[in-house]
């Protein structure tokens, strides 16, 4: 079998195919179950079929939300965009999202400062690689206490779940840049600020960006988690409200909206260091 | 001699695997004349006692008697309402309100066998600030979005003639797991609506006040026992024992509740370690709860009028709140058959049916 060796080379069809095959599977797996179901039951509600998905995304991201039911009907198919409740979820979340994924850079100046000022070092390392260890939701009730229940709860949730991780591997990228460098730039006189920016900040970063990128799913899945716990707004408000009668044929679309705006910013944050850092190789 | 003895290990490892593969086939097939039945419950005052029923013998004892085997395991009440959507149970515990948006919704023919008990001001709207139902219009109030929770506080503003503002109230979805020491801990929100014991831990805090509660709202939050309609129907009859069984442990466990003093002491203290709840705990929990003691008080319950009013009111709550499906486009669509034989709904779509036969069996003795 000269299939399963190291040498073996598939051509680029067969690369391409056998890529999705785990794909086709799954999804006929599930349609076919889907489909028995629903003869045994026409109502089932646990497996939808894709016409039924289809319709409830439909209804999502076209109709007004379920708040405002007497909006009206007439307008473009922005103005129908804009009032629904998919387009309202998705802006609450990505703007809770959003302002996380942002609190994550000042994160980074953290560690790199860590790594090359011994006394912020001193000061902050010990307490992080701590908190680094602590399951942030088990927290909450000192979180609500803190901050309310509100916006600014949610948010800390991420910072408290997240950015310790980011500050210690910004910390270690930093301490993995050669210190000849570092020496030669003090010999070839610049100053602390100019080493810390110019020399390593600008090699650590396109690695950060790497890690933030593996780190955008715990950060959703933070944000996830609290707005379970207590929202009006958002797509896991709207994920939870739903399951709550099996609403399935809208979670379904919602589960695969939300995978491909994370894999939208995902590609974006990858094209982003691609262009800023050429010369920076995997 | 190392081959001598891989061989002889061979030998009795296989005699091994040879005897267990035989007792599990034997055990299959001495299981399999009886039939098994699983019962989901969740914590909760009512439901408690099936956890006792099942710790204490009682319901061995009457499963036996009909022949059959029953396992009663404990769930989250999410859970168990989708174990109980999905198939993989057999009977559930749950309020009227859940069986009918849950399992009756989604095509899962259901049957309340049991009526326990209905809430007699276990569900409340709690506020700060001395503030009334008038006032909160406009204000944020906690509580569990599409549950019992949010049915009484909309029947609150109802009965007060508040109908017309229950729009401008900000609900924030809350998880029941979180909501008692998220509403203690930001003094921001006005409101709260909760269950016990989450009501009683929410009490304690000082300028904290009740204002509505389900006793105002008599037997309008039932919680039953409801059997999947094909299982009770089942052709070899074992469904109809099952439900024999279940309703006659019940019952007699019902009774042994009801006694004065030190017995019912001993007993209730067996029924809160369910929610490893204290014995005086338990005790405050039921006196805001109206258990059916008899068979008698349950089926004659179940069967009056009244029923069918407040399932009426159910059910166009669940429509207009859309927790029926996006395809229901009238509650008519989800039909409830009464014990009588009268239909709420169209008679070809029934999904709920309230049956008082295993109700009525016990309080004439004849389980």
């Amino acid at each position: 079998m000269s299939l399963l060796r190291i040498h073996a080379s598939p051509s680029r069809t067969t690369t391409w195919i056998l890529s999705w095959v785990l794909f086709v599977a799954g999804i006929t797996t599930y349609f076919y179950v889907a489909q028995q179901r629903h003869r045994e039951n026409p109502d089932d509600r646990v497996m939808p079929t894709a016409g039924q998905m289809i319709r409830a995304f439909q209804d999502a991201a076209l109709k007004p939300a379920e708040d405002n039911a007497e909006g009206e009907l007439s307008g473009t198919l922005f103005t129908h965009l804009r009032s629904s409740m998919l387009w309202k979820d998705t802006i609450a979340t990505g703007r809770r999202f959003l302002i996380s994924v942002a609190l994550l850079f000042p994160a980074v100046l953290l560690g790199l400062h860590m790594a090359l000022f011994p006394y912020i070092g001193a000061f902050f390392l010990r307490f992080i690689q701590f908190f680094d260890k602590i399951v942030a939701l088990s927290l909450l009730p000192i979180l609500f206490i803190a901050f309310g229940i509100d916006e600014l709860s949610k948010i800390m949730l991420i910072v408290v779940g997240v950015t310790p991780t980011i500050i210690l591997d910004a910390f270690n990228l930093s301490n993995g840049v050669p210190s000849e460098q570092i020496t030669k730039a003090f010999t070839l006189g610049a100053g602390d600020f100019a080493v810390a920016y110019r020399i390593v900040f600008k090699q650590i970063l396109p690695r950060v960006l790497n890690s933030i990128r593996l780190n955008l799913k715990a950060v959703m899945l933070f944000l996830f988690a609290g707005e379970m716990i207590a929202s009006t707004d958002g797509l896991a408000y709207r994920i939870a409200l739903l399951r709550r009668h099996l609403g399935m044929d809208t979670i379904i679309p919602y589960v695969l909206w939300v995978a491909l705006l994370l894999f939208l910013v995902d590609m974006a944050i990858h094209l982003f260091n691609r262009k800023m850092h050429p010369w920076f190789q995997e | 001699m190392l081959g001598r003895l891989y061989r002889s290990n061979f030998r009795s490892l296989a005699l091994l695997l040879f005897v267990t593969v035989f007792a599990v086939m034997a055990q299959r097939a001495l299981a399999q004349q009886r039939p098994t039945f699983t019962v989901g419950w969740s914590v909760y005052v009512g439901w408690n006692p099936y956890y006792y029923m099942a710790k204490s013998g009682i319901l061995r004892r009457w499963a036996d008697k009909y022949g059959v085997d029953i396992r009663v395991q404990r769930f989250d009440y999410a859970a168990s309402l989708d174990a109980f959507v999905a198939k993989n149970i057999d009977a559930c515990a749950m309020t009227n309100m859940e069986a009918l948006d849950m399992p009756a919704a989604a095509g899962v023919d259901t049957t309340a066998v049991l009526l326990g008990d209905y809430s007699n001001g276990n569900d409340a709207v709690l506020t700060r600030q001395n503030l009334s139902l008038a006032q909160l219009p406009a204000k944020q109030v906690m509580l569990v979005e599409k549950t019992v929770s949010q049915y009484l506080f909309e029947r609150a503003m109802t009965l007060n003639g508040l109908e017309t503002q229950i729009k401008q109230v900000r609900y924030v979805n809350t998880s029941d797991s979180d909501i008692a020491y998220a509403f203690l801990a930001d003094a921001s929100k006005p409101a709260v609506v909760t269950w016990k014991p989450l009501v009683s831990q929410i009490m304690k805090s000082k300028d904290v006040k009740m204002i509505f509660n389900s006793s105002q709202i008599p037997g309008e939050i039932m919680d039953l026992l409801v059997i999947r309609t094909e299982v009770l129907n089942r052709p070899d009859g074992s469904g109809q024992k099952f439900a024999k069984a279940i309703a006659g442990a019940w019952y007699e466990l019902m009774a042994m509740m009801a006694q004065n003093g030190a017995a019912a002491d001993k007993v209730l203290a067996g029924i809160a370690e369910a929610s490893k709840d204290s014995l005086d705990s338990y005790k405050e929990q039921l006196s805001t709860t109206h258990m059916f003691y008899t068979a008698q008080s349950a089926a004659q319950m179940a069967s009056s009028p009244d029923i069918r009013k407040t399932m009426d009111l159910v059910r166009q709550f669940c429509f207009s709140h859309g927790m029926l499906g996006n395809k229901t486009k009238s509650p008519d669509d989800v039909a409830i058959q009464f014990a009588d034989g009268s239909v709420l709904g169209r008679s070809d779509r029934i999904r709920l049916r309230f049956n008082t036969a295993f109700m009525q069996l016990a309080a004439q003795g004849k389980l």
